[in-house]
């Protein structure tokens, strides 16, 4: 058992035993430490004000990713590499990154600068990429400014981002990489003892987290928090016990299997991203527009199943995929399909002390087509109106079998089971044999309104979609299919 | 006039800081011994509070107290109003009273030593109201218009009415007619800058670091409430995270951080947060008008009217420039203006980037390609018809006016050419294509303004003005006109702003602290030089100066810079999802002093009118006032990919007559103009015309 939290910085590894359990990153850095570059700008990781770097090593490699700080506990830094703004010129001498936003203009008020100076250090450490302005605005979606207009940051981003990586972070990657290994190899569990039977764990294996979580059946759990965080800062609730599941050896492994994709709950989206996007490039591109890089970097595939949200990004096409989930409680395990797993708004089938611990992704076979479709106000880090994912099973042109789910119709993620129904015998190339199943949706769903969407715009869309989805499959490979961007055009591999 | 550096695209003096998080902005500034405060905001929207219990909260660890009306001292609010603040009315009285206004009122302030503490113990407090129903939709029939004090008379600024010849008349028997109504969204500025003040006292002088776009201002107003002189409110703000108007008025919070820090004796850092910046610190009136133009079939206008309606607050009546455009936009015997404002149970308005010009303008400027459909005139045929030569609305020419050339130069570049005039003709495949213009407007403000220069003994120089530096580039620009002004290298100047103790600014908003800080820096360097002249011993030496508008110069010319703005939005045809494609914006704005920070502010204002044409709106709760969508995640604003392509230009423009250095401003009019010709783009893509802001994909596709 460790009682400190420990991390890297400036080269130097940080100890600390007072960390209290939803203590953010980002009020360590301002409130205890009196590093004020950082800002806060929203408090729920929306605008990215509050972006710092957070270097682990992957597969050996030290990776930085942007992290909102504002709902990230300190606590979840334990074991990696912390770098804020005030971090990175060295001597003096501004960084590349800072050099080239001064040379730009890539700032005006300046308040948002330190959040996107941080995105673009990490995309400029990032190991593949692309130098386009779309690569730089992908990157860059989970950072607000309100003064710019972008474009002298995304010229900024082009200029520095896209060469070769040369700065003090790349000169003493080795000894941080050693530092981080270190810290890696002590596989002790980390239990911080607070008040009142409060704690913050990070236990070290599948077995301490699974014991953990059944003697403490009313701790949160935690993957990436992004969603968990919001319950601090926005709901200001009281978390008094955190079980963390970073640190859990193996438990972000992913790995393509003979039929699909095996992933731990501890897989993030953007580690997931690649994985999605050979499955399909819909699911590629429905992967990019999930929150943002910062969100997609910290947060979990399983997290955001795990928290049941009726808008969640993944689950619609995830259900209709076929995924499974894997779940265990002590020593017993089990397997469902997903669709099983969301019982109601907030209510999902997950007995107290139980863990998600994975998640399976069949891949499409060849006789399947897929679909899905994300529509939101915003193109960038906007929550879904409505979500909808279709799997066909075909045979000679007419479908045997269809799953067809979407998010934001219901109280959870749901699929359409008798417009399903409806489908079966239709043919993507003759609208006039499905007619019957887009009817069938109104029997299906009776969505809200909501801020988001009114319900009528919802049934008209979740027709709309089903019907672009069918005349895509229907139609030539190369049509061009999506609200934005061309089906076979790039997907953003850089994990 | 040396223009060595003025007119050159010179980097940000400031940028280094910047991008170092080395800036220091309002709750970046940490004194010894400070505490924290948390607001506590009214979950009522009308009524009084019936009962405050403190008990628990009191108890938590680390609370230093918990103040409300029930304990708070009564403060002098000594009668101050600034140059921005409402004429009528009374600003609110913080923890005075038992009565609650609006939704999101500070009813109670907990100070603790750490701001977790705060936090808790805020939402500790248990507070039992006597609520009603507040009256928060001026669309509703439980409110009333009324006719603002200030807006009587014609001397108003913003008169409450105009006329000249007989618009309804003309409009009656107009050949050809538009007669619409308009509904644009209450919005918030949401700057990334939450606002804060840091507060304290020393004695009976209090210091104050704090968020302002005008720190003059919040000094005096700080000393009016507690009663005190002005010279004891020093108030510091080197750095201000975007504003766009929500800073220009001293807020509740602001003394609440002062009254706080005052009883309990020490520092105090006060923050609002994301949601509490939605409650109490102003925010852009919804409005409801209705335009109607009456046209030759040539397209000669015979009649514009145009009636407008604004929000206020209950206990200040805030009056904007909702109509001030249309008398002098374009040519026509005929016009009448009206405008009212709601009172409802909210907090007062403020002005906010392009404010009343961003709205009325919209309205106007949809009117104007509505008729152009109507008569089969491309717009800006249209406009050119309607070119004025004076301003017809006060009868003299206009210092300058680039409206056409503004069109001219950016229909070149935009390729208007290659715009099918028919709706609903052009397609990208499967997305609708559209494209529209419109016309954007804003006055040339000059306010007085003085300055200090400083000559020292190793050759460089100080110059000082307590003006404010949101993000438009203050710091450097001033470095440019002062360096040219004394000749000397940028090196050797220094800029220094944000202190009230500096010669006085008029407020950081309007578009006017180029024309005025730069005005008065140019005098104080003409004062400095003559004195280092005369006395060539003494260093350091300094002098002042100050700028105003000459009222003869004022008197003969009609002052306003103009833009044409362009915008190509695609519509994806099965699920209705807008795009802007690209936008383009020429201005005609004077001299422009730094091409580079003035491309950069025009973006960022269009990006602005983005966010108002497609998805900038504060909800609220019409049964308690409730503010539905008071954060990020659900008050949206353009995102980098919301933005494909986007240009400004500027077309030459002298004008000898609106200050010494002939610039225009750019701050407001950069917003002005966007959503019109988005909404424009939206009509010829698909055919249907949409009058709401903001426009939704559901609009669209269920319209």
């Amino acid at each position: 058992m460790r009682e400190v939290v420990r991390f890297l910085q400036n080269g130097r590894v940080v100890e600390l035993a007072d960390v209290r359990p939803t203590e953010t990153v980002l009020d360590y850095l301002r409130l205890r430490r009196g590093l004020v570059g950082t800002k806060e700008g929203c408090g729920e990781g929306d605008c990215g004000a509050c972006t710092v770097a957070v270097g682990r090593l992957v597969e050996g490699r030290l990776v930085y990713q942007p992290v909102n700080s504002c709902i990230q506990f300190l606590g979840m830094l334990d074991g990696a590499e912390l770098v804020t703004v005030e971090d990175l010129a060295e001597n003096g001498q501004l960084h590349p990154v800072q050099q080239a936003m001064v040379d730009h203009h890539g700032s005006q008020c300046g308040f948002c600068t330190p959040g996107f100076v941080m995105s673009l250090f990490t995309l400029y450490h990032a190991p593949e990429r692309q130098a386009t302005r779309k690569t730089v605005t992908d990157w860059l979606a989970g950072n607000l400014c309100r003064c710019t207009g972008y474009r002298p940051i995304v010229d900024a981003a082009l200029e520095a981002c896209f060469n070769e990586i040369d700065d003090a972070f790349s000169r003493r990657a080795d000894e941080s990489i050693a530092a981080l290994q270190a810290m890696e190899q002590d596989t002790r569990d980390v239990f911080i003892p607070q008040a009142e039977g409060g704690f913050f764990a990070a236990p070290a294996s599948l077995d301490a987290l699974a014991e953990l979580a059944e003697r403490h059946p009313q701790a949160t759990l935690i993957a990436g928090a992004t969603d968990v965080g919001l319950w601090v800062t926005k709901q200001l609730r009281e978390l008094p016990q955190v079980i963390w599941l970073g640190r859990v050896r193996d438990l972000d492994r992913i790995e393509e299997t003979p039929g699909g994709v095996l992933m731990g709950a501890g897989t993030t989206f953007a580690a997931a991203h690649p994985y999605m996007a050979r499955i399909d490039p819909d699911l590629g591109e429905l992967w990019r527009r999930i929150g943002s890089r910062q969100v997609r970097a910290s947060g979990t595939v399983c997290g955001n199943i795990a928290n049941g949200s009726p808008i969640g990004d993944s689950p619609p096409a995830l259900i209709a995929l076929g995924a499974t989930i894997e779940l265990r409680r002590g020593e017993d395990s089990r397997t469902l399909p997903l669709e099983a797993f969301f019982i109601d708004y907030g209510k999902q089938d997950r007995a107290p002390g139980e863990i998600v611990t994975g998640l399976y992704v069949p891949r499409l076979d060849p006789n399947h087509a897929f679909r899905c479709f994300k529509i939101s106000k915003r193109f960038d880090q906007d929550i879904s109106s409505v979500l909808c994912a279709l799997r066909v099973t075909l045979a000679d042109g007419t479908i045997t079998e269809a799953r067809l789910a979407y998010g934001g119709m219901a109280a959870t993620p749901k699929r359409a089971e008798i417009a399903e129904l409806a489908l079966i015998g239709a043919r993507p190339d003759r609208p006039s044999t499905w007619a019957a199943a887009l009817k069938a949706l109104a029997d299906d769903f009776a969505p809200i309104s909501d801020m988001r969407a009114s319900d009528a715009y919802r049934k008209e869309v979740a027709r709309a979609l089903l019907a672009k989805a069918l005349v895509e499959i229907g139609g030539t490979p190369d049509e061009r299919t999506r609200v934005s961007g061309l089906r076979s055009g790039e997907v953003d591999h850089a994990a | 006039m040396n223009t060595q550096f003025v007119g050159q695209p010179i980097r940000r003096v400031d940028g280094r800081l910047k991008v170092t998080g080395g800036a220091r902005y309002a709750a970046d500034f940490n004194l010894d011994e400070h505490v924290y405060a948390v607001i506590v905001n009214a979950t009522v929207g009308l009524g009084r509070i019936v009962s405050i219990d403190q008990a628990a909260a009191t108890r938590l660890p680390g609370v230093i107290a918990v103040i409300s009306h029930l304990n708070a001292p009564r403060l002098a609010y000594h009668p101050h109003k600034g140059a921005i603040d409402p004429a009528t009315g009374e600003r609110l009285h913080v923890l005075q009273g038992d009565q609650v206004r609006f939704y999101g009122q500070p009813v109670a302030v907990v100070v603790a030593d750490t701001l977790d503490q705060a936090e808790r113990a805020a939402a500790a407090l248990s507070i039992t109201y006597a609520a009603k129903r507040p009256a928060v939709d001026p669309s509703a029939s439980d409110t009333t218009e009324i006719m603002a004090e200030a807006s009587k008379g014609p001397k108003a600024y913003y008169p409450a009415d105009t006329a000249r010849g007989d618009a309804d008349a003309a409009l009656a028997t107009a050949p050809v007619r538009i007669d619409a109504f308009y509904d644009t969204a209450r919005e918030n500025h949401n700057p990334m800058e939450p606002h804060a003040t840091v507060a304290r006292w020393d004695g009976d002088r209090v210091t104050l670091w704090s968020k302002t776009q005008f720190v003059v201002n919040e000094q005096a107003e700080i000393a009016a409430i507690f009663g005190i002189p002005t010279e004891n409110v020093q108030v510091i703000s080197p750095f201000v995270g975007g504003g766009f108007g929500t800073t220009l008025r001293t807020w509740s919070h602001v003394t609440i951080a002062a009254l706080a820090a005052r009883q309990v004796g020490r520092p105090v850092k006060l923050a609002l947060t994301r949601k509490q910046m939605f409650f109490t610190t102003g925010h852009r009136p919804r409005s409801l008008q209705r335009v109607a133009l009456g046209a030759t079939p040539d397209g000669k206008l015979t009649s514009i009217v145009h009636e407008g309606r604004g929000e206020t607050s209950r206990y200040e009546e805030f009056i904007e420039a909702l109509t001030a455009g249309t008398g002098f936009m374009y040519s026509c015997p005929n016009v009448r203006t009206q405008y009212r404002i709601v009172p409802l149970d909210t907090g007062t308005p403020n002005h906010m980037r392009g404010p009343g010009e961003a709205q009325g303008m919209f309205a106007l400027e949809c009117a104007m390609d509505e008729l152009s459909y109507e008569l089969g005139i491309d717009p800006i045929e249209l406009r050119r018809r309607n070119e004025p030569e004076i301003d017809e609305s006060t009868g003299k020419p206009f210092s300058s006016r680039s409206l056409m050339p503004c069109y001219d130069r950016g229909a070149e570049l935009f390729g208007w050419a290659q715009r099918n005039p028919a709706p609903r003709s052009m397609r990208d495949d499967r997305e609708y294509v559209g494209m529209g213009c419109a016309s954007a407007t804003y006055p040339v403000l000059f306010s007085p303004t003085r300055a200090r220069a400083r000559l020292l003994a190793d050759g460089t120089a100080e110059i000082e003005v307590a003006a404010s530096d949101m993000g438009p580039g203050t710091y450097t620009s001033m470095t440019q006109v002062a360096a040219d002004a004394l000749g000397l290298p940028l090196d050797n100047v220094r800029f220094s702003l944000g202190r009230s103790d500096f010669p006085p600014a008029p407020p950081h908003g309007g578009s006017q602290t180029m024309a005025s800080v730069g005005s008065a820096i140019r005098a104080a360097c003409a004062a400095v030089l003559e004195a280092a002249a005369r006395n060539r011993e003494v260093r350091p030496i300094e002098a002042e100066g100050s700028a105003q508008r000459d009222p003869e110069v004022a008197a003969r010319f009609s002052m306003h810079s103009f833009g044409a703005v362009f915008a190509e939005v695609g519509i994806d045809s099965d699920v209705g999802t807008i795009r802007v494609r690209r936008a383009l914006g020429v201005y005609g704005a004077g001299r422009i002093v730094n091409p580079r920070l003035a491309l950069s502010q025009c973006t960022g204002g269009m990006v602005g009118g983005i966010g108002m044409a497609l998805m900038e709106r504060t909800m609220l709760d019409a049964r308690d006032g409730r503010l539905v969508n008071a954060h990020m995640a659900d008050y949206l604003m353009p995102v980098n990919l919301d933005i494909d392509r986007l240009e400004a230009h500027f077309v030459d423009e002298e004008d000898p007559h609106v200050n010494p250095l002939g610039v225009k401003g750019l701050g407001e009019i950069a917003l002005v103009g966007m959503a019109p010709a988005i909404a424009n783009a939206i009509f010829h893509a698909t055919g249907t015309r949409l009058r709401n802001l903001p426009i939704s994909i559901e609009n669209v596709l269920t319209a």
